[in-house]
């Protein structure tokens, strides 16, 4: 195994957390993965503040980025990290259950870098996280200043 | 000879027989006072001018004689006597007879024309049409009867009055412009408002028409109105129930659009909040199913199995309302397109149902359609969809798509297949949402696709229909309209 890019997955939904856990770590991709609840939370782990003031600085490889979200939605997350300078180099992927065309073009419009329906189907789901946490956290160069496990 | 002519005979016989009578005593009291005949020629001159004045021209003339026979015949001598061998008395006597001549003559002429005139005026106050005139400074002259019946006022009332005050008139631009097209054109058309006798306002469509003398001097103003004070309220009505239907409009359209918001966010939530529960059953299941594997048993396999197809078909079934609600709210966006170009991505899409199958294709000449490419796409992909699924049962299947000839303002396309058909009592409920005329275990599906199609035809302002028979195929049809 390579370096391994860490993975920052914004979700509210416990089931889903756990189910995206599990498939992570059928692919033993699970080791670097920072769970957040809401958009507020993601904000703060990317600015180093509240809960997340003691970490270091540097930006997750990756964003899983669930789109209904309490307090701070996901395109506002999306749209906050596209807009900052430090943060704007970080791949945003949004995962998230709604087929809608005016959130896919929403995401696809405030620069998001891919769009990812969780399928029903649980073999689907695995898939798809799979290939996510591979491309995103393996394969894919992240851009520099972001945390990878040696 | 009708009763007015009778009438005015017996009139000028009457006046006539007077006329002859006072003169005849007149001239024989002149005689008696031993008037000069100077005398006598003025006062009968007078009594010819008097006699001209009332009567026409024949009248006086008839007067004149008769004066002259009387004074010959009943007062000669001795008071005097008339001889006609006398040259003095046949130079008075011609005289008389020419002066009574041309002074009836001329009375007589400005008689007829002032019986014209009378007649004119009289023939004026036969209209319904409001008429009166001015003079140069809006003083009123004459006033017809129609003007009585709408302002309230006789003729004696309103002649010498100042128009426009007598009127309270409300012009529509400032009166020296009426005024100045007025002596430019001759004429002038509007709208006023005029204040009746009674205080009540009233809305008139005036016509003026200027007056001018020989010396084309502008002598008068003839002032034509018409009431349309009913017609304006009714106007105004109907302007007024216009703009309450128009403000309905916008009303039930809000509405509308209030509902259709709401139903995209049942929607947005139903797509979001829905499918969640779902894939957490169906992850949970197969957990389970993996981690408890090697204790479950044949039955309890297959109870997993169950809960495993449940969720997926119920996720199947959101999809597709989820789809079939879109064509209901999104923007239909037409342009013209190929059909043929359709039909083939069409069956490129459908390619991996007809694994393993026998199907003969036969696809006919295809026109170009105007309408929205992507859901014309997915009613046909519906409609091959179907057709190939109810095939199924054939060693070998038979799918026609065609264009029906000879349409002039629709373009009708059909999709014919050699499969398992239907019976065409329940062909009402083929387009329904949900209505499945087949087993699950036969042919399965969610009962959304035909209703699908429909949808997309008829936001086309198209028609679908099918036909068939109970194992021997079906026909399904759905017109465009050409624009």
């Amino acid at each position: 195994m390579n370096e391994l890019g860490r993975i920052l997955i914004v979700e509210d939904d416990p089931k889903d957390v756990e189910l995206t856990l599990t498939a992570l770590e059928e692919y033993n991709l699970a080791n670097e993965v920072v769970v957040t609840h809401d958009g507020e939370e993601a904000l703060d782990y990317l600015y180093c503040r509240g809960n997340f003031k003691m970490r270091t600085g540097d930006n997750p490889a990756v964003l899983l980025l669930d789109l209904k979200l309490p307090k701070v939605d996901g395109l506002e997350v999306l749209q906050q990290i596209k807009s900052d300078e430090k943060l704007k180099m970080i791949p945003v992927v949004v995962l998230t259950s709604s087929r809608e065309e005016k959130d896919m073009v929403a995401s696809y419009k405030l620069g998001v870098n891919a769009y990812v329906v969780k399928p029903v189907d649980f073999h689907e789901f695995v898939n798809a996280i799979k290939e996510l946490g591979v491309f995103w956290a393996v394969i894919n160069e992240p851009p520099p200043g972001s945390i990878r496990r040696k | 000879m009708n009763h007015n002519q009778i009438h005015r005979f017996w009139r000028s016989a009457a006046q006539c027989l007077l006329g002859s009578i006072v003169l005849a005593v007149l001239t024989f009291v002149c005689f008696r006072l031993n008037a000069s005949v100077t005398t006598a020629a003025l006062l009968y001159l007078i009594v010819v001018v008097l006699a001209s004045l009332t009567g026409s021209f024949v009248l006086s003339a008839v007067l004149s004689i008769t004066a002259i026979l009387f004074l010959d015949y009943f007062f000669t001598a001795p008071f005097f006597r008339l001889t006609l061998s006398e040259p003095l008395d046949a130079v008075a006597l011609v005289t008389f007879l020419g002066t009574a001549l041309v002074i009836t003559s001329l009375m007589s002429k400005r008689k007829r024309a002032e019986e014209v005139l009378r007649e004119q005026a009289n023939l004026l106050n036969l209209t319904h049409d409001t008429i009166f005139v001015r003079d140069m400074s809006n003083v009123i002259t004459y006033w017809n009867r129609g003007a009585q019946e709408l302002y309230g006022w006789t003729a004696e009332e309103a002649i010498g009055k100042q128009a426009h005050q007598f009127l309270q008139t409300v012009f529509p631009l400032p009166i020296d412009e009426i005024r100045a097209e007025l002596l430019r054109t001759d004429r002038w058309e509007g709208e006023l408002t005029h204040t009746k006798a009674d205080g009540t306002r009233v809305v008139v469509a005036s016509r003026w028409s200027l007056q001018r003398d020989e010396r084309q001097q502008p002598v008068a103003m003839l002032e034509t109105n018409n009431d349309i004070t009913e017609r304006k309220r009714a106007e105004q009505e109907i302007r007024k129930l216009n703009a309450e239907l128009e403000q309905r409009v916008i009303e039930r359209t809000d509405e509308l659009k209030a509902t259709n918001k709401e139903l995209e966010a049942f929607a947005y939530s139903v797509s979001h909040d829905l499918r969640a529960p779902l894939r957490h059953m169906a992850g949970y299941a197969e957990l389970l199913q993996k981690s408890a594997a090697s204790i479950l048993d044949e039955k309890s396999r297959r109870y997993m199995t169950m809960i495993l197809e449940a969720a997926k078909r119920m996720g199947d079934l959101i999809d597709d309302l989820l789809a079939f609600s879109r064509i209901g709210r999104a923007e239909a966006q037409k342009t013209m397109v190929s059909l043929e170009q359709l039909v083939k991505e069409a069956l490129n899409e459908v390619r991996p149902e007809t694994d393993g199958r026998n199907i003969v294709w036969r696809i006919g000449a295809l026109p170009n359609l105007y309408g929205d490419r992507s859901m014309l796409r997915l009613a046909l992909v519906n409609l091959i969809s179907n057709a190939i699924k109810f095939t199924r049962t054939r060693p070998q299947a038979e799918i026609e798509i065609g264009c029906v000839d000879g349409k002039e303002n629709e373009t009708v396309v059909f999709i014919r297949d050699n499969g398992v058909g239907f019976d065409m009592k329940y062909v009402n409920k083929l387009f329904g949402v949900f209505q499945r005329l087949h087993r699950a275990e036969e042919f399965e599906g969610t009962g959304i696709g035909l209703a699908t199609v429909q949808r997309i035809i008829n936001r086309h302002g198209g028609r679908v229909w099918a036909e068939g028979l109970v194992d021997r195929g079906a026909t399904l049809y759905f017109s465009v309209p050409k624009s």
